[in-house]
């Protein structure tokens, strides 16, 4: 009986295990229009992949499309996406104005995930009629190129007014905010170090006058310190990043998503 | 003579390690501060999406009793769990302390979820009001704030947990609870949200 019970739970336990495993968060995209299937021609990805760049550099919203072969998760598909998309970090990072096309072909699905800073300009009720009335209609007839061409375009006019541009990409050259990192992330310090480390400076900073007041009474040399100017090596920018071309690329901002967005089959 | 340079020196390393005291504890206060904020702030979040909820149920409700025929116990059963939701008197500022305040939160809200989830089931036998715009639309909002009130749980709940391992850590074990930073409850899986709702068509009521 016992051994029915361990087998029962090493079974369950490789269950779990698999269960787990199951899910796949993809890597952060490299471009806009992301086709991973080979569905949309390469002039049509190209097309749109530069739109979408240019209307980052417009409206600084970032907007990504994501087409992939199959689903890699056991969660439904508003749960999988929201969870790509804040790994993804796409938005701006004070805006969260991102937005996220994913197809999966296989799964016949799809879901438009909005960030915390577009679900004015795309509430879900919109998301759910640029899904039904624009784009499935092209994908049940078999045509992704037309179907992303004008889901694209309906996204792009409803986000239009929402956010200025800076004319860059978080891609784009000098900026720090780029890799997807919050930029707190690249300070010195983090947030909790700081006053221990200042205080303990502080601390031997008061030792020191202690013992040298001390010292001084006795009238002694003292403590001098031995020339030698502190020169800090570790800041020097080797400037490592600059961007081979005016193409950065898709990097995301910083953004996050609290679960916005409809979906939709085909 | 000596003895004033001994007794500097005692008074320097003792200033010294007062000071490593104070500044540590201060440091790891404020992390705990800012930790309890950030549940705080979770909690405001939790709350926001569910009363986005609440707000689209007259709009549904008027919606849908347009259709011919709907079902009114249907109707009803959402009406009075709205109501019920909205009774809760829970400070939407501060992150509840008492896990029985929180279960209960948690209850009437799993409550209008099932009503509203039994009514979208219910809708599929009305084809003209499914295929109305103002239904569609509605279904878009109510499927999507479903999704964020899932993803701002599981935000509270990571808040929550950061905050109950930073308590019940060394050193702030020592003299959290003293500060007033006592555990908080988390959400829990509600009991058969993950089944779906038993749906009975009583045709007799109207």
């Amino acid at each position: 009986m016992t051994r029915i019970k361990t087998v029962f739970a090493w079974l369950l336990a490789l269950f779990c295990l698999t269960a787990f495993a199951a899910e796949v968060i993809p890597p952060p995209p490299a471009h806009y229009f992301n086709d991973y299937t080979g569905v949309i021609s390469p002039a049509t990805a190209t097309q749109l992949d530069r739109r979408l760049e240019q209307f980052e550099r417009d409206t600084s919203s970032q907007i990504v499309v994501a087409i992939f072969p199959k689903m890699q998760s056991d969660s439904s598909i508003e749960d999988y996406t929201v969870r790509v998309f804040n790994s993804w970090h796409v938005g701006q990072k004070n805006k969260n104005n991102g937005a996220v096309l994913f197809v999966f072909i296989q799964n016949r699905k799809m879901f438009l995930n909005t960030g915390y800073g577009l679900e004015g300009a795309l509430p879900d009720a919109l998301c759910k009629r640029i899904i039904a009335d624009e784009i499935t209609p092209h994908f049940k007839a078999g045509d992704f190129n037309a179907g992303l061409t004008a889901g694209v375009n309906a996204i792009l006019a409803a986000t239009k007014g929402e956010y200025k541009g800076t004319g860059q990409t978080a891609a784009g050259p000098g900026n720090l905010e780029m890799l997807g990192r919050p930029s707190s992330d690249l300070s010195l310090f983090g947030d909790y170090t700081p006053t221990i480390a200042t205080s303990v400076i502080f601390g031997f900073f008061i030792l020191f006058i202690g013992i040298s007041i001390a010292a001084g009474k006795k009238g002694g040399r003292g403590w001098r310190a031995s020339g030698g100017s502190f020169s800090s090596s570790g800041w020097s920018s080797s400037d490592s990043w600059s961007s081979s071309d005016s193409g950065g690329g898709f990097s995301g901002g910083g953004g996050s998503s609290g679960g916005g967005g409809a979906g939709g089959s085909w | 003579m000596k003895k004033i340079v001994i007794i500097g020196a005692v008074l320097s390393v003792l200033a010294v390690f007062l000071l490593i005291i104070v500044a540590v504890t201060g440091a790891s206060y404020n992390h705990l501060v800012k930790l309890s904020q950030g549940v705080n702030s979770g909690w405001a979040q939790v709350q926001n999406v569910y009363q986005r909820r609440a707000d689209l149920i007259p709009n549904l409700v008027a919606t849908v009793s347009g259709a011919a025929n709907f079902e009114k116990s249907t109707l009803t059963e959402i009406t009075a769990a709205r109501a019920s939701v909205g009774q809760m008197k829970i400070d939407p500022n501060s992150a509840p302390t008492d896990p029985a305040k929180l279960a209960a939160f948690e209850k009437a809200q799993g409550a209008l979820s099932s009503a509203l989830s039994r009514l979208l089931v219910v809708s599929e036998r009305y084809p003209d009001l499914k295929a109305s715009a103002n239904f569609r639309d509605l279904q878009a909002q109510l499927e999507g704030t479903e999704n964020r009130i899932s993803v701002e749980r599981g935000n509270f709940n990571k808040a929550v947990q950061d905050y109950n391992t930073a308590i019940k850590s060394f050193p702030e074990v020592f003299y959290a609870a003293s500060f007033g930073f006592t555990e908080k409850p988390y959400f829990t899986a509600s009991t058969g949200a993950e089944q779906p709702p038993a749906v009975q068509f009583d045709f007799n009521k109207k």
